[in-house]
């Protein structure tokens, strides 16, 4: 058994079995650790973490119609839950669950526009006035014959 | 399509604080990959972070179809010399002219597939150095600037190729053509089909044929293709894009040979007062631009 701390000090105890789909805690175990503290990743999304690794550790043949069920369930998350586990999933490196959040972060915000996505995220725009002008100038050809509804160019 | 600001669950922060600004670039990158260049454009403004994964050559080398070397021999080196992979997208997403710039060919923005138009002047038309029998036209109308009439023939065959690698796809060869001529009086286009005659008597024969194998033939009255364009378009007197068929490329090399032609040979009677402007060959199912109705330019 192996235990993982999150960034919030809780300790959850996995099997080594189920734990090594992510090639940051495998690596460990092969170092013969049996305790990781995990200081990026909190309580909350280390849970979503071990229950989506705990679903995938047994793929065999019968349940490869319940995994897909679970993972799209799983993905009907908000926006910022998914953002985390994507951080987590990059850090802890389980490639399976990137290459699901992927295409459904993709899908939640390319219809959004700048302005919006910044106001709901409090994102701090970290360009000058004149940095930005000059990449919405450089971006233009992408958009000519088409057309994006709702920006502020 | 738009923003929803009123969706209460996306707003605040994750438990931990983590949110799309913390995202690193690479990951970013990979959520690109899922997304159009006008999408990938869009968000470049956002942050350092988004910008950066805009650029990154992986998500546009993923988006170029794989001739995208061949097209850029096409230009001048000083062209592209020293371009990023998205430097290189946005060069080839506009037309890129060759054969005597009697065909062009470019990128649709949104899906990197090919497009590819041929002038009227690249093709062999019978008895076109005979004034009496064909013409043509400056018009702003072509994107080759001109434009060949059909005055009167009782041989009507014309006939044109290409040769060029495209990429794995299906694509749809089509017609533009003009019944009638046209102009401009007093800033208004005029359409004039006094001269239009002679087809109503046979239905005019388009073939299409590649090297790879494939073949489409559809013969119709102009009359009837008039009236399904005026049914679709809801006006005449414009240009219609007649389509012949679909052909499949199922490999890039060797290069795919397309062989076209629209014929009316039947010499008991003339035919004339019709405009041809070029043959178009886009990818089947291409998402149609928004803003014009039109295929992406």
């Amino acid at each position: 058994m192996i235990t993982l701390q999150s960034s919030d000090k809780d300790v959850f105890e996995i099997e080594q079995s189920i734990l090594i789909q992510s090639g940051t805690i495998k690596n460990m175990v092969e170092d013969d650790f049996t305790f990781i503290p995990l200081p990026s990743v909190d309580t909350e999304t280390l849970i979503k973490i071990i229950e989506y690794m705990k679903k995938h550790a047994d793929k065999t043949d019968s349940k490869e119609k319940n995994i897909k069920e679970f993972d799209k369930d799983f993905m009907k998350k908000t926006l910022n839950e998914l953002f985390a586990l994507v951080f987590a999933a990059n850090y802890l490196h389980i490639s399976s669950l990137l290459e699901l959040l992927y295409p459904s972060i993709a899908d939640r915000i390319k219809d959004k526009i700048t302005e919006a996505i910044r106001q709901i995220f409090s994102i701090r725009c970290d360009f000058t006035p004149e940095e930005e002008r000059r990449i919405i100038m450089d971006n233009k050809w992408a958009h000519e014959g088409t057309e994006i509804e709702g920006t502020l160019d | 399509m738009g923003a929803s600001l009123s969706n209460a669950a996306e707003n605040g922060f994750a438990a931990g604080g983590t949110g799309l600004g913390d995202i690193p670039e690479s990951c970013v990158a990979c959520v690109f990959m899922y997304l159009t260049p006008p999408e990938i454009c869009n968000l470049a403004r956002l942050n350092r972070s988004f910008r950066g994964a805009a650029s990154s050559d992986a998500v546009w080398e993923a988006k170029l179809p794989c001739n995208y070397p061949y097209m850029l021999e096409l230009l001048p080196v000083c062209r592209y010399e020293g371009l990023s992979k998205k430097g290189i997208f946005a060069l080839l997403s506009r037309p890129v002219s060759f054969d005597n710039d009697n065909k062009e060919v470019w990128l649709d923005t949104i899906s990197g597939r090919i497009c590819m138009s041929i002038s009227s002047k690249a093709m062999l038309i019978t008895s076109s150095e005979d004034r009496r029998h064909w013409n043509w036209f400056p018009s702003d109308e072509s994107r080759f600037q001109v434009v060949a009439y059909c005055q009167q023939v009782w041989w009507f065959e014309v006939s044109g190729t290409v040769k060029f690698p495209f990429p794995p796809d299906i694509y749809t060869l089509t017609f533009r053509i003009h019944i009638g001529k046209f102009h401009k009086r007093l800033g208004r286009r005029v359409s004039n089909c006094e001269h239009t005659h002679g087809w109503e008597l046979g239905p005019i024969r388009f073939e299409l044929s590649t090297s790879g194998g494939h073949r489409a033939v559809s013969e119709c009255l102009l009359h009837d293709i008039e009236q399904e364009d005026a049914k679709v378009k809801n006006k005449r007197g414009c240009w219609i894009e007649y389509k012949v068929g679909e052909f499949i490329v199922s490999r890039s090399d060797p290069v795919t040979e397309v062989r076209f032609s629209m014929k009316q040979i039947d010499c008991t009677h003339s035919k004339g007062g019709l405009c041809l402007d070029s043959v178009s060959i886009t990818p089947s199912n291409l998402r149609r631009s928004r803003r014009t109705g039109s295929f992406c330019k």
